[in-house]
């Protein structure tokens, strides 16, 4: 279960995901599963490995976006830094940062 | 406070939110929905059709720029180069500073970063631009008028002024366009049609200007005005319009004028330069070889000349420049003419320019609204000159006088007209009215109305200049007049045409059948007498008996009649 303690613990910044929420708890806690659904990691880490960074850069900066707005902060400086790198086209190898981004997602997985 | 107006203060306005991923619409629609009508939209596509179906209630788009399919600068794009929808802010939320500067400089009208700010940040952001927005609105719906799209006048001549001011090197043309009788046609086919008509003009003109840097304005209900850097071929303005409404121009009675004042003097008032269009345009108001003039050398002479004769006129009056001279009307019925009546008409002896023909200085006049003192000075004059022969002669010589549209219109007329002959002791069998058939084409019902008080007070009406206006046949059994005055048009020709002859026969014929008696005026030669006395027409007036005369050589007409003891 995802309570604001638990996300506090892990390093989120739950108080300024909450000021954007106007302090509902509830509706916040009710956003934050979609922040970490699988499926779009999974995604991700497959456009990577395929080559197709066009449309990795649209779901890594789509993923940045929500994970901003609802203060996931481990998770948001991860995809970040992959976001940037895509963005530049940058050509380096991404799977150190898709290894540390399931590092980081793992935690917050479990608590679905 | 009104409970319209309440309603409207407190309605929520709608904010559309495109964004593809739901939980940043659900955080805006978490923020806005306490103050506004929030609607979502989840791709490019669904925003553009949202956006068309609440074009006209939608208070703000706040759009994402990054989305697949049709992504934000898309829908940017589209709604910026719409017109009915250009009018509606969006605000940007973007991560990226070069996709700010991109999409202002596209026309968004602010940005949300993301993330977010706190909400009472994005609240404020929203609130103020909405408010921008909608006072933009407000400005532009004062600044055009309704029907055309084209400006209205006082924005039209402040904006002139402002090109003025940063363009003062470039000459410029100020033209003046306007539609010969509309509220006839207005009359005669609807309101519907007339506005048709002024659209139409109104887009020809807007399509003409738009890449010559002019601007345009309607005025006046059926005029134009045009400001442009100067053409050698301003006519194509002209043909641009008529080609465009050539399919509506059934009637050849429908004409456009174009009156130009080309490389307008910049040290004149703007609405000075205007008027120097207006005149070029009003001085083919009648000719129909005509239909486009430039202000010139001539123009300016004419206009310095007219401005004289307007500046002249109170001085006139009150030094008795004015002077009403008499035409009689001869009855012409029995087997010698005897003299009937007289028509009453104003001349002015000016003490420096001499002789003026009423031509020259009654439409003046008329356009500057002195005509009714005008009118009043000859009422009095005539009243008094009617009462001073009746005492003279012991017979009365009924007088008319004429009398405009405006004049009937005036509240008061009726008792005005009729405490004047009070005054001078004469009354109304005495002294005629005539009034022009177009008075009655506007407004007729008031006009009959009053025009049938002065007939049951015991005036004769004239209904004067018959067959220029539009009168029809069943009009004409209903309206309420004594005498049909046959336009001098009908009479020019009568000798040397055969078909002015019949037609005025024709009218001879029907004004017996509705009891009216007819004057010809205009009348010079002798053949012209013998074949309208042959016609059956009543009254003659006109050279051949006599020009108008002042009123002591008036007199010995009068001493005529007395001696044939008619």
């Amino acid at each position: 279960m995802i309570t604001v303690e638990k996300l506090k613990e892990l390093g989120c910044n739950t108080e300024e995901g909450l000021g954007r929420c106007f302090g509902d708890e509830s509706f916040y806690l009710s956003l934050v599963p979609g922040a970490f659904e699988k499926e779009r990691y999974e995604n991700l880490d497959r456009l990577i490995k395929e080559g197709n960074m066009g449309d990795a850069f649209e779901e890594a900066h789509a993923m940045k976006g929500v994970l901003a707005n609802l203060s996931i902060t481990p998770l948001f400086d991860v995809v970040s830094e992959i976001t940037e790198l895509l963005r530049a086209k940058a050509e380096t190898d991404y799977s150190p940062l898709i290894e540390k981004m399931w590092e980081v997602y793992t935690p917050f997985g479990e608590m679905l | 406070m009104n409970e319209f107006v309440e309603s409207r203060l407190h309605f929520k306005r709608k904010v559309m939110v495109v964004d593809d991923e739901e939980i940043n619409r659900k955080i805006l629609e978490k923020i806005l929905s306490p103050e506004y009508e929030v609607i979502l939209a989840e791709n490019g596509d669904e925003a553009m059709a949202l956006v068309r179906e609440n074009k006209d209630t939608l208070s703000i788009i706040l759009l994402d720029l990054l989305m697949p399919g049709t992504d934000g600068f898309s829908v940017l794009g589209m709604i910026q180069g719409d017109v009915e929808l250009k009018h509606i802010p969006v605000i940007v939320l973007t991560s990226e500073t070069t996709a700010e500067v991109q999409s202002l400089k596209m026309g968004a009208a602010d940005f949300i970063p993301k993330p977010y700010n706190v909400p009472e940040v994005i609240l404020a952001r929203i609130g103020k631009t909405i408010q921008l927005y909608e006072s933009i609105d407000i400005v532009s719906a004062t600044q055009y008028d309704e029907l055309t799209g084209l400006y209205n006048k006082d924005y039209f001549m402040e904006y002139a002024s402002v090109i003025d001011q940063y363009y003062p090197d470039t000459g410029m043309d100020a033209i003046v366009l306007d539609i010969n009788r509309f509220h006839v046609l207005n009359e005669l086919y609807g309101r519907a049609f007339g506005d048709r008509l002024l659209k139409m003009i109104g887009n020809s003109v807007r399509g003409y200007i738009m890449d010559k840097k002019g601007i345009a304005c309607r005025y006046n209900a059926d005029g134009f005005l045009v400001y442009m850097p100067h053409t050698e071929s301003p006519e194509k303005l002209f043909l641009a319009i008529t080609d465009h409404i050539s399919g509506e121009l059934n009637d050849a009675r429908m004409r456009i004028r174009m009156g130009i004042y080309p490389e307008a003097d910049k040290k004149l008032d703007l609405h000075k330069r205007f008027d120097r269009a207006l005149f070029a345009c009003n001085s083919v108001k009648g000719d129909y070889s005509r239909q486009i003039a430039c202000y010139d050398t001539e123009m300016h002479e004419q206009e310095a000349y007219n401005e004289r004769l307007a500046g002249d006129m109170e001085k006139a009056l009150g030094e008795r420049q004015f002077i009403v001279y008499y035409q009689p009307k001869f009855n012409i019925q029995g087997d010698e003419p005897y003299l009937s009546s007289a028509e009453a008409l104003i001349r002015w002896k000016h003490p420096e320019l001499g002789m003026i023909s009423p031509g020259k200085f009654i439409p003046i006049f008329e356009e500057n609204g002195m005509i009714r003192r005008l009118d009043r000075f000859v009422w009095r004059e005539a009243a008094r000159q009617v009462a001073e022969w009746k005492d003279k002669y012991g017979i009365a010589v009924p007088v008319s006088v004429n009398v405009s549209r405006v004049d009937l219109m005036k509240p008061g007329f009726v008792d005005e007209i009729t405490g004047i002959l009070k005054d001078c002791g004469i009354g109304p069998k005495e002294y005629m009215l005539e009034v022009t058939e177009s008075a009655y084409t506007e407004d007729s019902d008031r006009i009959i109305s009053i025009v049938n008080e002065l007939r049951t007070l015991g005036f004769t009406i004239e209904m004067d200049d018959f067959g220029t206006g539009y009168s029809s046949l069943n009009m004409l059994s209903s309206l309420p007049i004594d005498v049909l005055k046959l336009d001098m048009r009908f009479v020019r020709d009568i000798h040397e045409n055969e078909k002015d002859l019949r037609m005025v026969e024709l009218i001879v014929d029907i004004a017996k059948y509705l009891n009216l008696k007819v004057v010809a005026e205009g009348v010079e030669k002798k053949e012209q007498y013998a074949l309208l006395k042959d016609a059956g027409v009543h009254i003659i007036q006109g050279f051949y008996f006599s020009r108008p005369v002042p009123d002591g050589e008036f007199e010995k007409f009068i001493e005529e009649r007395k001696g044939k003891r008619v």
